[in-house]
């Protein structure tokens, strides 16, 4: 729970809310196709996810926000410069809705989808 | 040759339209785009929404179309979808930044569409923007509009169209262009941000200069001067233009002017030409600034003809040749006098926006330096080599800049070395990091102490807004100066002192023992002296301390501790 205190009371954000933010931060990202799930348990990289939570995992230890995000990319796109600028657009975005700075924004490229073969 | 109806045109372009397009004529189309597009890309840059001067739309289009282009430099290949397969490998290997992989999605889309093509002809051309857009859309689940891929949309719909009218190649792009320049001009109805910010679209822009590139080259207009367009004052760049000094313009004339009727800019682009080179023409508040290498004979023909068209506001002539010898004395001076490393021992590489800095980190123990900062981020190749021969094994990196942390870390995992960063965002926050430096400590332990080390500084930068905006609250006009206290836009103010004791007032600066102000490249020494002056005696109990920085853009970058 992210949370802040003003003179009248407190304003409390939970991850799922930071999360929503980032999961569609990350989907308007060019040569994002998606979210995976974080959980890889049997390696079912294919599904998307439609859940904010389910792609997004934010943490917060009273000081810091990290997020992480998992993201099936777009085959055929320069992956390093698509993961930085999702980094950048979450981190953005987040931290305009919030307005509190973000710590760390991980991404973590769980697969990549072919649209078609060249 | 071809029919009679084509009479009108010069001789150049019915030869250029008579000659098949294939491979080779690519290459020609490809380096005439990119050209353009470095020739404009200050304006590029200039279409920024955040209003600190980083926009680095127009760089990184830039250098993807350069790595296209050199993929393909010296290639003898005359099929010309073998040719568009090469240019779109290229892009994707140099894709850089978001409008950058974009781009690099349309060479590829556009490659698929001419596959297996030996010589380009109209219809193939229209299909393969189609696929250039197709493919552009798929790489995205929620695509934006209003950016480079409303542009792309547009293009391949209007060359749809235009096909029924004419099949011939270059006849469908001279009436594409003007079509992708509406197309620009509607990005700011399309997307809010771009709307509130008062500019198009920055990858759409870049996209079109491009086009219109190849056009100009069939043409045969000149592609290394900016003609169509007028740059906005901010975005006039005269220092760059030193490095072309070509022999016989020795003088260079500004001219700043105010038009008695609108500037009709074709035409004073063309009496310029021939009086000399390196012209730029820049705009702001109706006021016009004209920048031109003249011959000595010629030095006063530009001001002359300036004359008959307005009122002069103001006049400076400079022999360039005193300037480039003034220079090169200047870039002898300023090497700066590293730590020597001992073997085995910690070593520190800081990325340094300024000759200034880099000498205070010099002095503080540096090791190596990697220039770099705001809007020229240094490369992992960069920094690697900047370490890679100091003969020991243990590197910390200070990578002084949010946006070359990630450079630096992958600099670290590329190296055998035992490399650690120390995410400094700052150069307040590099420089109290480096007081912890202990050479002959232990790794860990230094790196852990250097890290905690950022966090004890306060960073205040003053620098000038490039455009209106609205940000954190705070409403800032073009022009103004805006001060940023730890990246945060916090205060602006109409000159610079007011902004400076604002930040510190922002910053709670009472509370602190040390001020130290580095001031930029644009600042004299003597008004830097002058606003050290007002803040002391504005906090009495303050000690402040002044250095040349020398850094770009910021006018001040403050650290208070």
């Amino acid at each position: 729970m992210t949370e802040e205190n003003t003179p009248i009371g407190s304003i409390q954000v939970a991850p799922r809310a930071v999360a929503t933010i980032a999961y569609h931060a990350a989907l308007q990202s060019y040569g994002v196709v998606g979210l995976a799930p974080k959980n890889l348990l049997n390696g079912l990289t294919n599904v998307l996810v439609k859940d904010p939570t389910q792609g997004v995992s934010v943490q917060y230890d009273g000081q810091n926000i990290n997020i992480d995000v998992y993201i099936v990319i777009e085959y055929g796109t320069r992956i390093k410069s698509v993961a930085n600028s999702v980094a950048n657009t979450v981190r953005y975005q987040v931290e305009k809705s919030l307005g509190m700075p973000v710590n760390q924004v991980n991404i973590h490229v769980s697969g990549l989808r072919i649209s078609d073969l060249d | 040759m071809k029919s009679d109806s084509q009479t009108h045109l010069s001789r150049r372009v019915e030869h250029l339209r008579s000659t098949p397009i294939d491979g080779q004529a690519l290459k020609k189309l490809v380096d005439a785009g990119l050209t353009w597009l470095r020739t404009n890309q200050q304006t590029v840059n200039a279409l920024n929404v955040f209003p600190v001067p980083d926009g680095d739309t127009g760089i990184n289009m830039v250098l993807t179309m350069q790595a296209a282009y050199d993929e393909i430099a010296n290639s003898p290949e005359r099929n010309f979808g073998k040719m568009a397969h090469a240019v779109a490998h290229g892009a994707l290997m140099g894709a850089r930044g978001n409008s950058g992989v974009i781009l690099s999605q349309l060479w590829r889309g556009f490659a698929r569409g001419v596959d297996n093509v030996e010589v380009l002809d109209g219809p193939t051309m229209v299909h393969a923007f189609a696929e250039a857009r197709d493919t552009a859309y798929k790489g995205v689940v929620r695509p934006v509009e209003g950016t480079i891929l409303t542009v792309a949309k547009d293009i391949a719909e209007a060359a749809k169209q235009i096909l029924e009218d004419t099949q011939d190649p270059f006849a469908l792009l001279e009436r594409v262009i003007p079509e992708a320049d509406k197309s620009v001009e509607r990005t700011p109805e399309l997307l809010a941000e771009l709307k509130k910010a008062g500019v198009v679209d920055a990858g759409g822009k870049g996209l079109f200069y491009i086009l219109e590139g190849m056009l100009r080259a069939v043409h045969g207009q000149r592609l290394d001067v900016a003609v169509t367009s007028v740059q906005p004052l901010s975005a006039m760049r005269l220092e760059d233009t030193l490095e072309t000094i070509e022999p016989g313009q020795d003088f260079e004339v500004v001219v700043d002017f105010r038009p008695a009727r609108p500037l009709d800019l074709e035409q004073f682009y063309n009496r310029l030409e021939q009086m000399g080179t390196s012209i730029q023409v820049g705009e702001g508040d109706g006021i016009y600034r004209m920048h031109i290498h003249v011959p000595t004979d010629k030095r006063y023909e530009p001001i002359e003809y300036t004359f008959s068209l307005g009122t002069i506001t103001k006049v400076s002539m400079e022999n360039l040749i005193d300037q480039m010898e003034a220079l090169e004395r200047q870039a002898r001076n300023i090497k700066t006098p590293l730590a020597p490393v001992e073997p085995g021992r910690i070593a520190a590489v800081a990325v340094s926006p300024g000759p200034g800095v880099a000498r205070v980190f010099a002095s503080l123990g540096v090791s190596a330096i990697v220039e770099g900062g705001q809007t020229m981020n240094p490369s992992t190749q960069d920094i690697l080599k900047a370490f890679e021969n100091l003969p020991t094994d243990h590197i910390i990196i200070l990578p002084n800049n949010k946006n070359i942390i990630m450079a630096a870390k992958s600099a670290a995992e590329l190296t055998v070395k035992k490399v650690a960063v120390v995410p400094s965002q700052t150069v307040p926050e590099g420089l109290a990091a480096m007081l912890r430096l202990i050479p002959d400590g232990d790794f860990d332990r230094v790196v852990a102490d250097m890290s905690a080390a950022i966090d004890e500084v306060q960073t205040g930068e003053i620098t000038t807004a490039v455009r209106n905006a609205d940000i954190d609250d705070v409403l800032v006009e073009e022009g103004e100066i805006i001060a940023l206290l730890n990246r945060k836009l916090i205060h602006s103010a109409t000159n610079l002192e007011e902004a400076c004791l604002g930040l510190l007032e922002k910053a709670e600066a009472e509370n602190y023992e040390l001020v130290t102000l580095f001031y930029g490249a644009d600042v004299t020494k003597y008004d830097a002296n002058h606003i050290a002056d007002a803040i002391r005696k504005a906090y009495p109990n303050l000690e402040i301390e002044l250095q040349d920085g020398g850094q770009p853009h910021y006018q001040f970058i403050i650290s208070i501790e």
